[in-house]
């Protein structure tokens, strides 16, 4: 089952202005100015998306001077992300059998 | 993207055969009795196929140890062979109907398939769905796979 911290990862990733935070870090943005350039909402509005994906434990920040730094925290999306890769593999399976079974059906005469 | 049918597993795979023989396969109660074959000692006592909108779609699976596993949907859209929609449950979480939307599109002699399944959740996770969740799983699937 879903353990509490996989729980708030749900959660952390359940806005999609959060989505777009988490996608632009994976892209390789690093300070919090890049990361939240152009998104068109008030700063006090970024910061508590931001600070909703830190407690997750999906986005850590480190304070360089006045640079603040972000990062991913791939562990905090392995369980998020093995749950979904469970799914997948369920019906993968049946591409797989459907695949043989038509293999299968052309031998036959 | 709307939050509530959040796409959450895509599978997309091309068969090298018309769209009618793969849209009958994927019909088919003995793919059914296959696809939960997990392993030489496992057998499918019971796969049911009803193909009319309405009718139901079952497969149960017995594993080495003798507990069974069971999934089941009903059809809501049968259009050969082109599209074919079903509800979908897994009975580990049996308060949670999935959709499966399937799309078959024919090119050159071979098949491409598009399975979407939304809806997944579960009770500890429907919480949560106040923020539509959903939306989020593919989208992060795409990153991790980035």
């Amino acid at each position: 089952m879903i353990s509490k911290m996989a729980n708030d990862a749900f959660k952390a990733l359940a806005h999609p202005l959060r989505r777009d935070i988490v996608e632009r870090i994976s892209r390789g943005a690093a300070t919090v100015g890049e990361v939240t350039r152009d998104f068109g909402v008030s700063k006090p509005t970024i910061s508590r998306h931001l600070k909703l994906l830190e407690e997750a434990g999906v986005v850590s920040r480190v304070i360089d001077g006045r640079t603040h730094r972000l990062a991913l925290r791939p562990e905090a999306l392995a369980e998020v992300s093995d749950w979904i890769g469970s799914q997948r593999e369920r019906w993968e399976r049946l591409f797989d059998v459907v695949g043989e079974y038509l293999a299968e059906r052309k031998e036959r005469p | 993207m709307t939050e509530e049918s959040g796409e959450v597993v895509r599978v997309e795979r091309t068969f090298a055969a018309p769209a009618e023989d793969v849209f009958d396969a994927w019909t088919s109660p003995e793919v059914m009795r296959r696809w939960f074959h997990a392993g030489p000692d496992w057998d499918t006592p019971d796969a049911e196929v009803d193909l009319r909108v309405g009718g139901k779609v079952r497969v149960v699976m017995r594993r080495p140890d003798g507990t069974e596993a069971e999934a089941q949907g009903e059809y809501t859209l049968i259009d050969r062979p082109h599209r074919l929609v079903m509800t979908w449950t897994f009975d580990d979480d049996p308060s949670n109907e999935q959709l499966i939307e399937l799309s078959f599109s024919e090119s050159e002699g071979s098949t491409t398939v598009l399975m979407i399944n939304s809806g997944i959740s579960t009770d500890e996770r429907r919480d949560h769905q106040d923020e539509g969740w959903h939306g989020c799983l593919d989208e992060l699937d795409r990153i991790l796979a980035g």
